[in-house]
């Protein structure tokens, strides 16, 4: 089994190491990587039409220019994901050290017409690329990093094979367009959390916490035993996504729906308060009014007022 | 019995029409969705454009047998690759022992590869749990994938099923992997088509890693009897439904097998490429890293997967790929 850590290996030679290979399924993957002192290297403008995916992993800092020279992007994220149109050039920069390798997926215009003419998901992307005239950018989870890596470390004469390397790239190829149709479907992404794993799952917990919010079992220690994560993380993750820690984000919808249900006017109020999950109805009042500074009771009332 | 009759060079996608007409089922965004009589599950379309085409079966407990023939035609110059899964349906670690009487060889998971001019029929069997693979191939697309690969043997192989028509292989737990992923998330991809085309490449190199043991069978001359693949298939599927608990011992297998414990070892190595234990691990290895992947901490995928002691699981799986749970975790 090869070393998961390649990357260190290649980037500590100092020269620089580089080579193209055309996949079988008809993709062509350039790779790309050095460590200097400093750092200027050009990806060319492409003649052909397509898009160009690159992927970059670097320690140190790092200048990304469009070929126009007017877009420039500054990265935190050690691993992202570059979307751009082929005929648009790349140009990186660096005046400190730095350890930089990239990988570089080309996609022609007739590979697209064929495996994804019909894709809404994917049109919706392809229009993002061309109306923005820059380029899209995605973070890289860990996954992505482990294959990044292995494509890298990708030898001819190392008993690695081509349709490994193309495992890998399509692979890639497949999350960073799923990451920009997350982004594009309305997904909340905020920037202070710049890693795709944190993301999904913040996202998972969400998905948890609408389908069990009700129930009386539920608490915020059946969520942490479910995700394995601490509760000082998952807090600080809510609080750059929602503005608000995890159990006032529960409270929150808990009275939003105890609210739909006083509206409704069918159930008593002690009825909502134990179907929503509260154990006892002062607790719930309590809630209630530090959210809409007023008992339940009264806002039925002004809700029967009106009607 | 259900038929499905097509010729060779008529979309996959006519499938559909021809299953629907007297079943209860709903056709929607190539996906057919059938329920009640004829079993629960859904049989998907992806054709993609540049010669591939793929028919995804997934269904459990149908009440009837169901049949896909592909017509022989010498039209199309293409192979048909089959990935079959057949499990018993209910507990993981009951054995599908009953049906004695039927032909083995349709009835048992295994990977298939057949030129398309001489047809290809496939059955399957009521009252199981189905996971299967069909893909359509055009013969040059195939060479494109596999030409830089130490494409020699494989070619010699693929041109020898014009002789035989069909080559069948053992079905691995890779593929068992492979396919349970792929039927989970196939219908909610947003990129259906990439998905497919990335699921494909990885089940071609898995089976050109499978042609090379299988081609040293071949070349050694040592056959095994139908009789024989039967049984292994058994002992193959017993050791992977059970990966969460301890190793069976040879004794069970060699009573499941109906073999002698060293001939089943030896045949076991030959089929498989691996021994009974190695091939048990590596299963049970690969299970723990989905896990760690969807982010379950390593103490409890040990423990999840059979291990008394959190340090054995890091020891095995240490031996298995060269890093430590931890390291793969965190590997930059």
């Amino acid at each position: 089994m090869k070393s998961l850590n390649p990357l260190a290996h290649s980037l500590n030679t100092g020269s620089p190491h580089r080579f193209s290979e055309r996949l079988p399924v008809g993709i062509t993957l350039t790779c790309f990587s050095q460590s200097s002192e400093q750092l200027d290297v050009a990806l060319p403008a492409m003649e052909e039409e397509g898009l160009l995916l690159t992927f970059v992993y670097y320690k140190g800092d790092l200048q990304i220019t469009t070929g126009d020279g007017k877009e420039q992007l500054q990265q935190v994220s050690p691993g992202i994901g570059l979307l751009s149109a082929a005929d648009r050039s790349l140009q990186f920069n660096s005046s400190g050290p730095i350890s930089f390798s990239a990988v570089s997926l080309f996609i022609a215009r007739d590979w697209i017409d064929n495996f994804m003419r019909n894709n809404e998901n994917f049109k919706k992307i392809e229009q993002v690329v061309k109306r923005e005239e820059n380029i899209v950018s995605c973070r890289l989870g860990r996954k992505q990093l482990t294959l990044l890596s292995s494509i890298i470390a990708y030898n001819r004469d190392n008993h690695s094979n081509l349709l490994e390397i193309q495992n890998h790239a399509l692979g890639l190829l497949e999350y960073s367009f799923c990451c920009r149709h997350r982004s594009l479907s309305g997904v909340s992404s905020a920037d202070a959390i710049d890693n795709e794993d944190d993301l999904s799952l913040i996202r998972e917990v969400e998905s948890y916490i609408s389908e069990y919010y009700c129930s009386d079992t539920f608490t915020v220690d059946s969520i942490l035993k479910k995700t394995y994560t601490s509760y000082h993380k998952l807090n600080f993750l809510f609080k750059s996504i929602h503005g608000m820690t995890i159990s006032e984000y529960i409270r929150n919808k808990r009275i939003e729906r105890s609210k739909e249900m006083i509206a409704d006017n069918v159930k008593s109020i002690s009825q909502i308060a134990y179907e929503i999950g509260y154990s006892s109805i002062s607790n719930y009042i309590l809630a209630f009014k530090k959210i809409y500074r007023i008992t339940p009771g009264k806002y039925k009332k002004q809700i029967d007022s009106i009607a | 019995m259900s038929y499905v009759s097509l010729e060779n060079s008529e979309p996959f996608l006519k499938c559909f029409e021809v299953i629907a007409e007297d079943k209860s089922c709903i056709v929607s965004d190539s996906v057919l969705y059938f329920s009640g009589k004829t079993g629960k599950g859904f049989i998907t379309v992806a054709g993609i454009p540049s010669g591939i085409e793929v028919l995804a079966v997934n269904v459990s407990m149908l009440t009837d047998d169901l049949t896909f023939s592909f017509l022989p035609s010498q039209s199309s110059s293409s192979y048909i690759l089959s990935f079959d899964e057949i499990g018993a349906p209910g507990k993981d670690n009951e054995l599908s022992m009953s049906y004695p009487s039927l032909p083995a060889e349709r009835f048992h998971s295994s990977v298939t590869i057949t030129d398309a001019d001489y047809g290809r029929l496939v059955t399957y069997p009521k009252e199981r749990v189905i996971r299967s693979l069909i893909i359509r191939v055009q013969k040059s697309s195939l060479d494109g994938l596999i030409q830089d690969f130490d494409a020699g043997t494989i070619r010699s192989i693929l041109q020898s099923t014009t002789s035989t028509t069909s080559l069948s292989w053992p079905i691995t737990f890779k593929y068992r992997l492979l396919l349970n992923d792929f039927m989970s998330e196939i219908l909610q991809h947003p990129f259906r088509e990439l998905f497919t085309i990335r699921n494909i490449s990885v089940l071609v190199e898995y089976l050109l890693q499978q042609s090379f043991v299988m081609d040293k069978l071949v070349k050694e001359g040592d056959y095994l009897s139908a009789q024989d693949m039967y049984n292994l298939t058994k002992v193959e599927q017993h050791l992977c439904a059970n990966y969460k608990t301890e190793f069976p011992g040879i004794e069970k297998l060699s009573r499941i097998s109906a073999m002698s414990p060293t001939s089943l070892k030896t045949k076991f190595k030959k089929y498989y490429g691996e021994t009974l234990f190695s091939y048990y691990q590596k299963n049970k290895l690969e299970h723990a890293r989905k896990l760690l992947d969807n982010k379950v901490p390593v103490k409890v995928v040990a423990t999840e997967i059979g291990y008394s002691n959190p340090s054995h699981f890091t020891l095995a799986f240490k031996k298995e790929y060269g890093f430590s749970p931890w390291h793969y975790l965190n590997p930059h």
